[in-house]
Order: C-alpha cells, then structure tokens, then sequence
C-alpha cells in the first residue's frame, strides 16, 4: 500500500512541473477538437504530434504526456459532435449517437453532454486506479517472460487486434502483415544485411516509423475526405431548459457508469481491443442487461443510460490501454502504438524493465492522467460551445491545414524531401488499401512491433539451435496460444449465432479508426 | 477496389518480397535463423491471404466502393506535388501554392483561398520555424533569414 503512495508522490512530482501541467492543458485542449471533427480521432492526433514534440525536444516524459492527453481529449470531444448532429467525432463514439442524438432532440442536449462528460471522467478515474494497482503486478509477471513467450504474446496481440476490429479477419491480418513487411526493411540487426533497401541510402535505417504513421493517418485521411461531405454544418439544436443534469439523474445512472468504466477498463487492457470495441460492448451489455429489469428503458429513443455507458467505456479503455502498452512493450491499441512507436523515437523501448528504468516516466503519465481528466472535465462543460464551434470549420481549410502540420512533422524528423515522397506514396498506398476494406491499426502494430517480433522469434530459436518446440513449451506461451486461439474462433461463432442486431451491426460498422 | 483486385495485389506484393528476398544471406552466421526467413515467412502468409480473398470473391461481380478518380488524381499531384517542391520552392511559397489549389479543390472561392493561403505559409512558418524552433526550408525567401 505505501508503495502505491511511493509511487504515486514519484508521479505527481513530475506531473505539476509548471512545464508538465501546460502541456497536459494544452493536450487536452487540442485532443478535444480532434475529437469534435468527424473522420479525424486520436490516433490522427497522436500522429500528427509526434514528429513536432520530437522536433520541440521535449523530454519524453512531457511528449508522453502531450500525447496521452489527446488521446484522452480525443475521447471526450468525439462525443460533442455525436450528440449535438448525431456525427460520430471519432469510432468510439458511433453508441453515444444511438442515444445522445434523440436526448438533444428532446430539447436535453445539455444534459446528455454534461452527463456523459461526467461519464467519461469517472471512467477514466476508475481506469487510472485500475491501472496503479494492476501496472505493477503485470510488469513483474512480465519479468518472467523469455523471447519464445514474447513472441507468442505479439501474435496474441494481433490476434486480438484483427478479430475484434473488423468483420473480416483476413483482410486485418493481410494489414499486419504488410506492417511487418514495412518493417523488414533496412538493415538486419543481427547479421548486417540489408533488406529491401534497393540500394538508397534513404532506406538503409529503414522507413521511418513517423512518416508510416503519418501517411496513414494523415494522408490517407485527407484523401478520403475529398468524397465527405460532413463538415460545415453548425449544429442546430432545440433550445435547452436546463445547463446541467441534476442530482437525480446522476444517481440514476450511476451503477451503469460503474459498470461500465470496469468492463471498459479490462477492455483498453487486452492488448489490441481499443475505445470503438469497448463503447460498443459496453452499450449492448447495458442495454440487454436494463431492458430486461426496467420497463421504462428506452434505449435507441434517448435513454440516458444509453450515453453515459460507452462514454464511460471508451475513455476508460483508453486508459486501460496503457498498461499492456507500459507493463508488457505490446500496445493496448491502434493509438498507444502510435505512442509506443513514439518512445522509441527517443530510444526507450516500454516493456517491464521500464518501472525500475524510469519511474518518472511511468507514474508521471499516470499522475498527469489523472491531472488531464480532471482539467478536461472542467474545460469541457462550460466550453461545450466553443469546441462545437470547430465543426464549422470548412474543409477547404482544414485539410491543407491538416496536410502542412504534417509535413513539417515529417520534415523535421530528417530534413529531407525523400521522406515527404514516401509519406505521400505510402498515403496513397494507405488510401487504396481503406477503399478495399483494410483497416489501417494492424498495419501500425505490425510497423511498431516487427523488429520486436523478429528478434524474439530468432532469439528463441537461437537457445534450441532451431526447433520449434521452444514456442510453446513453457506453460505462459501454451496458454498464450490457447488464448490466442480462442479469440479467432469464438468471436465469429457468436457473431453468427447472436441474435442482438445491434452489437453486430456495431461490431460490423467500426472500421480500423481505433 | 474489389476484393479480387486487392487479393491480385496481395499475390503480386508476395511475390515481389519472396523475389527480392530470396538470395538474402548473411556472410557468416552464428544463429540458425538467418535475415531470410522471417520476411518469406511474411510473404507466405500475404500469399495465402491474397489467394483466399481471390478464391473467396472469385465469382463476385460486384465492384468496390466508387473512386472519384479525377479528383483524386489531382489531389494526389499536389500532395506529391508539395514534396518535391517543399525544399526547392522553401515552406512559404509552396505552402501558399498548395492550400491555393488544395482549396480549390474542396470548393473554396479565389479570393478566399489566396488570402488563406498566404496567411497559412507566413503563420505557421512564424509559429514553427520562429517560435518553435523547428527549422524549415525558405527557399528562394533565403535573404529574410
């Protein structure tokens, strides 16, 4: 117990630095319009930060925190735009619609934002508890984990991540492939060899992780949006009698918010399952679970049990995420890869060593979690306005607004107009790729987790000299592959016998955005 | 793109890594695994996904979502278009051309657009290049450094 409070005083040392608490403001603040404008999530935001933390030499504790706040930020704003013009801001916010839309028809638009707001905090204060108990014990067990055991826990990892993500597993594992393939490329650190490099000088050290993710996640995106149409409408709505949900209400939902930011919370810690997945489970399982106790439920017409659900669930899987990310080296989602790969940027790879490494790093992002929760809370019901005021933003600014940001990322990194052709090529790549229905998260991992993979495997197969029995000898790799296993059978079988629309549909409608 | 196009490049792309892969050796090695094996294992299994996406959408006659092909060509002209001219042109300059044209293209008026162009390249080369020190080509503007 006092190690928790040990902790936690490391943390909240590093977290109200004057410098920290500016950046986590300032992230918060930026991660909220992300999330406000429909096609662009957090992972578009973390993308498109990076490169310029990286080139402002922030330390990596502070560029850390930047960027898990607007990841957070993220969270809160893509629920604005969800309610007050039924657009989804970002994928995890395509539940709180379902409900938060016929509220603000009701004329309590008001109410649900506020109310979900206030949802979307105490998911993340239980995910932030959750995590400060649960980090430690997970990176100690990690400790014991060898390259064999590694290995198996990347591939659960991706098994994870393609068979939660899409409704077509193949499609999501072709994606992670073709990130592993991306990340073959350069020279091979156990042997010298160069691989794929064709002979430039540009590719010898690779490509570099920043201008994939941007390519992906900012190119592509804007590519995409020359055929949207969302932007530009200023939400109308029917005049609100009240500002703020009252007492009542909030004790009326409170057991749904409890539930859900638990379940959201082991959700984000799955390495691979992100925000869209848990909002989404988290809105049925409320939904079957009050329709059959409450005759007055009315879920779909404006239940306010309908927003507060996966509001909770999603910022507290975002939170969640952290810990397979920090505890293990294997992100929780699309988003903390982005990060992970981020971190490497600064040469520290996340793994279980990193709790004895670096504390500063680990409890100060805990701590200014905290922090950036509760000044989002804060900035978020009174400035409610303000951030919807974005969505009349035009997009003939925004997107070469958007494509410059991102060049000066990608231009920093290198100085190069090499890097800014390739961003451009893998855009397009990444664009054509969308339109076929791949989703873009499993590419990320696999960029971000190749090198790991590779060396692990190569590693394990070094102590057998070649036999494969290693892979799954030790008990932690065998019930690795059982888990791993069963979450590529069981999730079609119930997709196919489930008989509750609704979390198929969902399921179906989330695209590789988390 | 359909998912027998998509599953026809998944083949081509495997087999242009197991291609350029396969005399990839090491000189002398300590370890039984050697760079090789992991990328042709790769490509093995974007083989075998571009073969089940051919099979299974083999008689499938509908097309993929529609591509507004023109203005997607011209969009992407100007993305590459800005990388290659980002250092030649300097930040300023072809940071104002491409808003200009980008503009155009998502329906923004002349007038509108020249303004917001040039606002965008001088803004924003002040807040990063001056106030935040990320350094950024000038180009032809050299002299005002």
């Amino acid at each position: 117990m006092s190690q928790i409070f040990d902790h936690l005083s490391i943390g909240f040392d590093v977290a109200f630095s004057w410098m920290n608490l500016l950046v986590a403001a300032l992230g918060a603040f930026l991660g909220t319009l992300v999330g406000v404008l429909p096609g662009l999530g957090p992972i578009n935001g973390v993308a498109m930060l990076i490169p310029i933390a990286y080139a402002l030499n922030l330390p990596p504790e502070t560029a850390l925190i930047l960027l898990a706040a607007v990841y957070v930020g993220a969270e809160y704003g893509g629920r604005i735009s969800a309610i007050l013009i039924n657009v989804p801001g970002e994928a995890s916010a395509i539940m709180t619609t379902l409900d938060g839309y016929p509220l603000a028809r009701k004329g309590l638009s008001n109410v649900a934002l506020s109310l979900s707001g206030w949802s979307a905090f105490c998911g993340s204060l239980v995910a932030t508890i959750g995590v400060i108990v649960l980090a430690p014990l997970l990176a100690r067990w990690a400790l014991a984990f060898g390259p064999a055991e590694y290995f198996v826990l990347i591939v659960f990892a991706f098994c994870c991540l393609t068979s939660l993500l899409g409704n077509q597993p193949v499609k999501g594992t072709l994606s992670a492939m073709l990130g592993l393939a991306i990340a073959t490329v350069g020279v091979d650190a156990n042997s010298g060899v160069y691989r794929y490099t064709f002979d430039s000088v540009h590719l010898f050290d690779g490509i570099d992780f920043v201008v994939v993710v941007i390519a992906l996640f900012a190119i592509a995106e804007l590519l995409e949006l020359l055929e949207s149409t969302i932007r530009g409408e200023s939400p109308e709505v029917p005049p609100n009698e009240r500002k703020l949900f009252n007492l009542q209400e909030l004790l009326y939902t409170k057991w749904t918010v409890l539930r859900s930011s638990i379940l959201g919370f082991f959700i984000g810690v799955l390495p691979g399952a992100g925000a869209s997945v848990a909002s989404a489970v988290a809105y049925s399982n409320e939904k079957r679970y009050q329709e059959g106790r409450d005759p007055n439920s009315c879920f779909g017409e404006g239940d306010l049990r309908g927003v507060t659900a996966p509001e909770a669930a999603s910022t507290a899987s975002a939170v969640g995420s952290f810990v397979p990310m920090l505890t293990l080296g294997v992100p929780g989602s699309g988003t903390t890869a982005v990060m992970m790969g981020a971190l490497t940027l600064y040469n520290i790879t996340p793994g279980p060593v990193l709790f004895d490494t670096k504390p500063e790093l680990v409890w100060g992002l805990v701590a200014s979690l905290l922090i950036a929760n509760v000044l989002l809370f804060l900035m978020n019901i009174p400035m409610v306005r303000v951030f919807s005021k974005v969505l009349s933003l035009p997009n003939w600014l925004l997107v070469p607004g958007i494509l410059c940001i991102s060049y000066i990322g990608v231009y920093a990194i290198n100085a190069g107009t090499f890097d800014l052709t390739m961003a451009a090529f893998l855009g397009l790549i990444g664009y054509l790729l969308r339109k076929g229905g791949v989703p873009m998260a499993p590419m990320v991992l696999g960029v971000v987790l190749g090198d790991m993979m590779e060396q692990n495997l190569r590693r394990a197969l070094s102590i057998t000299n070649g036999e494969l029995h290693i892979l799954w000898d030790s008990p932690i790799a065998m019930g690795l592959w059982i888990v791993s296993l069963a979450i590529v059978i069981i999730p079609p079988i119930l997709r196919r016998r489930s008989k509750n629309k609704l979390s198929a549909t969902a399921l179906a409608a989330l695209e590789g955005e988390e | 793109m359909s998912d027998r196009t998509l599953g026809f490049c998944a083949l081509i792309f495997a087999g242009l890594m197991a291609w350029f892969g396969h005399d990839l050796q090491a000189p002398f090695s300590y370890e039984p695994v050697g760079p090789r094996a992991f990328p042709m294992l790769i490509a093995l299994i974007i083989a075998l996904c571009g073969i089940w996406l051919m099979a299974k959408h083999w008689h499938d006659r509908r097309k993929g979502e529609p591509i507004d092909w023109p203005r997607l060509l011209l969009m992407v002209v100007y993305i590459f278009g800005y990388a290659l001219l980002f250092e030649t042109l300097g930040f300023i300059i072809a940071t104002a051309i491409v808003t200009v044209l980008i503009g155009r293209l998502f329906g923004g008026g002349w007038g509108k657009m020249i303004i917001g162009g040039v606002v965008m390249g001088v803004l924003f080369f002040l807040l990063f290049d001056r106030a935040l020190d990320v350094v950024l080509p000038l180009g032809p503007l050299e002299f005002l450094s």
